[in-house]
């Protein structure tokens, strides 16, 4: 590599030097008292240990940015991308800065601003166009499922190029029937309503999901109410600096979970969980939908949370070593952490163990895992390390996304721990039946 | 002085560091860099020209050697979490940033202690023997960030430096590499050692002796149990006299620690952990030690400080009362982000008897620069940390916070006290030292410099003001003009 500062990028070649004043609430900026506490909390500055890849060194970009004082070229570009939106540093930040929207703000910047080269168009574009639709993911994965069926996984694997299979290791081979929680009769119209919030990718690879967090509340005595027009919670859009459909997604939502007045609202997905909780923000300047996207938010809740709430009972016992992830939207979007290890250890026979960093992000982040595989690799084996060194036989966690990156992870390893969400785990330990 | 470093650092110059560290451990175009003008002294900005982020003492020791034959200046950096600007780089090209060597080589609990290199977070090396009862002492504020290197280089502290000791008493050895790249070790694992303690001239030398790669540190036993009190008063007069109280009645507390009503409603606005908005001050006074003994000393405590006037003595119930009051505590910097755009934290000494007045001086001082001031500190060792809220769009006002935040050391040194407790000289009170040293204590220290450094070119503009001017400004460095 030559010495010489690189300038060949075409985002280097004509500097935007003007400020980009419109890339953050300038006020939430200050916020920041450049303390660094954050720097540990940062799945990214972890793994590369540089300043520009911590959430300090972020946040003094974009201030750098929004001053005029650096260009928005390659380099820049490269440290925001890489970011995950885990708000891990939300949850170290004494001083309550809102990182999480401060980056939502700058990726939409970046969106409107910025030319990216044509493959990278070319697979935002397909991820915006797919993910967000079950009907499309099921049509694309047919041709996989045939050749699952025959067997043919590995070979393809093999032919596969190199970048693709990391993809192509997230879905999961066919599933093993699961047990289903069934609830013993319908709750009366008088016991609380819980609505389920059906996630996209949730809804096309692990179904079971879904319907065992509907299960669960069911047995609890909740009245689960279905969702009859749900569509894409918006997280992929925000995540990727596209507000505008962002808020089609959120108004449709609350359309119809606004037809669920009082109702515990919640997915299974606690990173569309901790979207649905945003909408107040998100739809706030928009008359119509403000008052009722508050109120929807108002309502979010978590499922471990909802199950305490009601002394959710294990007739039988269900003796596992288990340890839990800490999926990032639920421990620093919602704040959850201890609710699920308590419904965990109210169960006969569970042995909760810790794992180191429970709480560091996996890698996963919604489709960073596909936009930015390397540091989403190098993520989950730290992951499956940590997994792996309690000596668990299960991991319990709370989002479809960490589940299908951390099962890739461990079946690559030919680690037999197998990966469960909460919803899952209590189906599980609730029939009894170790499969 | 030695050369500025600009014509040196030539593109054969970088291309050798390359070779030496590798593409990934080399940083030079200027988006990169920008993020690195500064650490938490916001006050100065200076990005250096090239940063190296090498992996091991080896390296470290080529860089230094390539550095040293072309007469290159250098600035070291652990986290940036420093709040003197200690590695901002003034007429220092190249900054070595240690962070990525964080590996912890050795635990030996036998013999209580732990051998790690010197891009450890504090934290980490506390995490990495919880299990069987030890912790690593000084615990500054910055423990869940700062580096192992960092609190060495400014000889750091904490709350519970005052039963257990700063960095310093918990250093047993040391590797450094010296500015022409010859690795040395200084002191060692025994306890008990002959001849002068060099390792101990290098603990506070703020990276003007070379740059440390690796220490053997003490590790301390837990302590059976822990009682934690908050006591709460009408101002800070009754609370600080209730220090010297408890420190004269024999009682040495794992910690006393004091914080002001601004302190105390920016904390309960971020963490609502239960303290009391309309107290004028609180103490957290927290007694360790031997199960049996405890009940009784805080019994002795918290008579001691209703004598002296506390309205209300509340005991910690349990371990997550205690944690609250600790998270409140070591977060309080923070929090106070939430009450202006920018602070200052002043660092300063004065002996235990004297903190009512300085504390009634800070007052009288915010007063006259129309500035908040709120205290946060280690009453317990006389450490203040008085906390200036300023706006850094408003020049004036940013150029008040200075002179206050300088007025107060001057305050402190007027009473006995010294001008920095933990946080270190680095540039910020460079032109205070001449208050405390005289010309030829600031010689006698410079010459101990050269001993490690001949040609000042690790840190250079640090710590020791250049003899015959008050202060040696860079020219671009000072983004506030005083």
């Amino acid at each position: 590599m030559a010495t010489a500062p690189k300038s060949t990028s075409a985002a280097n070649a004509a500097p935007r030097r003007q400020p980009a004043r419109d890339i953050v609430d300038y006020e939430l900026l200050f916020d920041c008292v450049h303390c660094g506490l954050c720097l540990e909390s940062c799945p990214t500055y972890v793994v590369t240990r540089a300043e520009m890849d911590s959430p300090r060194g972020r946040i003094y970009l974009m201030k750098a940015l929004a001053d005029g004082a650096v260009a928005l070229d390659a380099d820049a570009l490269r440290h925001l991308d890489l970011c995950l939106e885990c708000r891990g540093c939300e949850t170290a930040c004494p001083s309550g800065v809102r990182y999480g929207k401060l980056i939502e703000r700058a990726r939409e910047y970046v969106n409107r601003n910025v030319r990216r080269p044509p493959l990278e168009r070319l697979r935002n574009w397909l991820i915006a166009s797919i993910f967000p639709y079950p009907e499309r993911l099921k049509i694309l994965l047919a041709p996989l499922r045939a050749i699952d069926r025959l067997g043919m996984r590995p070979l393809m694997r093999r032919l596969a190029p190199a970048g693709m299979r990391d993809w192509l290791d997230l879905i999961p081979p066919r599933a093993a029937a699961q047990p289903v929680i069934q609830a013993a009769a319908p709750a009366a119209d008088s016991a609380p309503a819980a609505v389920v919030h059906h996630g996209c990718v949730a809804r096309t690879l692990l179904e079971a999901e879904n319907r065992n967090t509907e299960g669960a509340l069911a047995a609890a005595g909740y009245r689960v109410v279905r969702m009859e027009r749900t569509v894409c919670c918006g997280a992929l859009d925000l995540h990727h600096g596209n507000f505008e459909r962002a808020r089609e997604f959120a108004r449709a939502n609350v359309r119809e979970l606004g037809r669920h007045g009082g109702a515990a609202i919640l997915s299974a997905a606690s990173g569309c969980s901790a979207v649905l909780a945003a909408y107040g923000d998100l739809l706030a300047g928009d008359p119509e939908f403000a008052a009722a996207a508050r109120a929807v938010s108002a309502q979010v809740a978590d499922l471990s949370t909802l199950l305490l709430r009601r002394n959710f009972n294990f007739p039988r016992g269900f003796p596992a070593a288990v340890t839990y992830h800490d999926s990032c939207h639920l421990a620093h979007g919602l704040g959850v952490r201890e609710e699920p290890r308590r419904l965990l250890r109210s169960i006969p026979g569970v042995e909760l163990l810790e794992m180191n960093e429970s709480d560091l992000c996996c890698g996963s982040a919604g489709s960073y895992n596909l936009t930015e595989p390397a540091m989403a690799r190098e993520l989950v084996r730290r992951k499956a390390d940590n997994i792996a060194a309690t000596g668990a036989d299960y991991v319990v966690l709370g989002n479809p996304g960490c589940e299908l990156q951390i099962a890739a992870e461990l079946r690559r390893r030919g680690e037999k721990i197998r990966v469960m969400h909460l919803a899952d785990f209590l189906a599980l330990a609730l029939s009894g039946a170790d499969i | 002085m030695a050369s500025s470093g600009n014509s040196a650092l030539d593109s054969a110059a970088v291309a050798e560091l390359r070779a030496i560290v590798g593409d990934d451990a080399i940083v030079s175009r200027p988006t990169e860099l920008k993020v690195y003008e500064c650490d938490g002294w916001t006050i100065e900005k200076s990005a250096p020209e090239l940063l190296l982020r090498p992996r091991s003492a080896a390296e470290i020791s080529a860089v230094l050697k390539v550095l040293h034959r072309r007469e290159i200046p250098f600035v070291p950096r652990g986290a940036g979490t420093g709040l003197s600007g200690g590695c901002l780089p003034v007429g220092a090209p190249v900054m070595i940033c240690t962070s990525r060597m964080n590996r912890i080589l050795a635990i030996d609990y036998a013999s209580r202690r732990v051998e790690v290199e010197s891009g450890v977070v504090n934290l980490h090396v506390t995490n990495a023997v919880r299990e069987r009862g030890f912790f690593y002492a000084p615990d500054p504020s910055s423990q869940m960030a700062c580096t192992i290197g960092g609190n060495i280089a400014e000889n750091s502290g904490g709350p519970h430096t005052l039963k257990y000791g700063v960095t310093t008493n918990h250093v047993l050895g040391l590797e450094i590499v010296l500015p022409d790249g010859e690795i040395a070790e200084l002191g060692g694992p025994a306890e008990e050692r002959l001849g002068y303690d060099l390792a101990g001239a290098i603990v506070g030398a703020e990276g003007t002796a070379g740059i440390v790669t690796r220490a053997i540190l003490k590790l301390t036993r837990e302590p059976e149990e822990r009682r934690t009190l908050l006591a709460i008063f009408a101002g800070v007069g009754a609370a600080t006299r209730t220090v010297s109280a408890i420190i004269s009645a024999g009682v040495i507390p794992g910690a006393i620690e004091m914080m002001d009503r601004l302190i105390i409603e920016a904390v309960e606005d971020a963490f609502h952990a239960g303290l009391p908005r309309d107290a004028g001050a609180v103490l957290i006074i927290e007694l360790d030690g031997i199960a049996a003994a405890l009940d009784a000393q805080a019994a002795e405590v918290a008579e001691l400080a209703r004598a002296a006037g506390a309205r209300e003595v509340r005991l910690a119930r349990d371990e997550s009362e205690r944690a609250a009051l600790w998270k409140a505590r070591k977060r309080a910097f923070g929090a106070v982000g939430r009450l202006a755009p920018n602070y200052a934290t002043q660092d300063g000494v004065v002996p235990r008897t004297r903190l009512p007045e300085i504390l009634r001086e800070i007052a009288a001082i915010a007063e006259r620069y129309s500035l908040k001031i709120g205290n946060v500190f280690h009453a317990g060792d006389g450490n203040i940390h008085p906390i200036v809220l300023y706006d850094e769009r408003d020049a004036d006002e940013t150029r008040r916070a200075i002179e206050a935040g300088r007025e107060i050391l001057r305050a402190c040194v007027a009473m006995g006290g010294s001008l920095t407790g933990e946080h270190g000289i680095g540039v910020e009170k460079m032109a205070e030292m001449p208050l405390i040293f005289s010309p030829d204590d600031l010689i006698v220290m410079s010459e101990l410099r050269r001993v490690f450094d001949p040609e000042q070119r690790a840190n250079p503009n640090k710590v020791i003001p250049a003899p015959g001017s008050c202060v040696e400004v860079a020219a671009p460095r000072r983004q506030v003009v005083l």
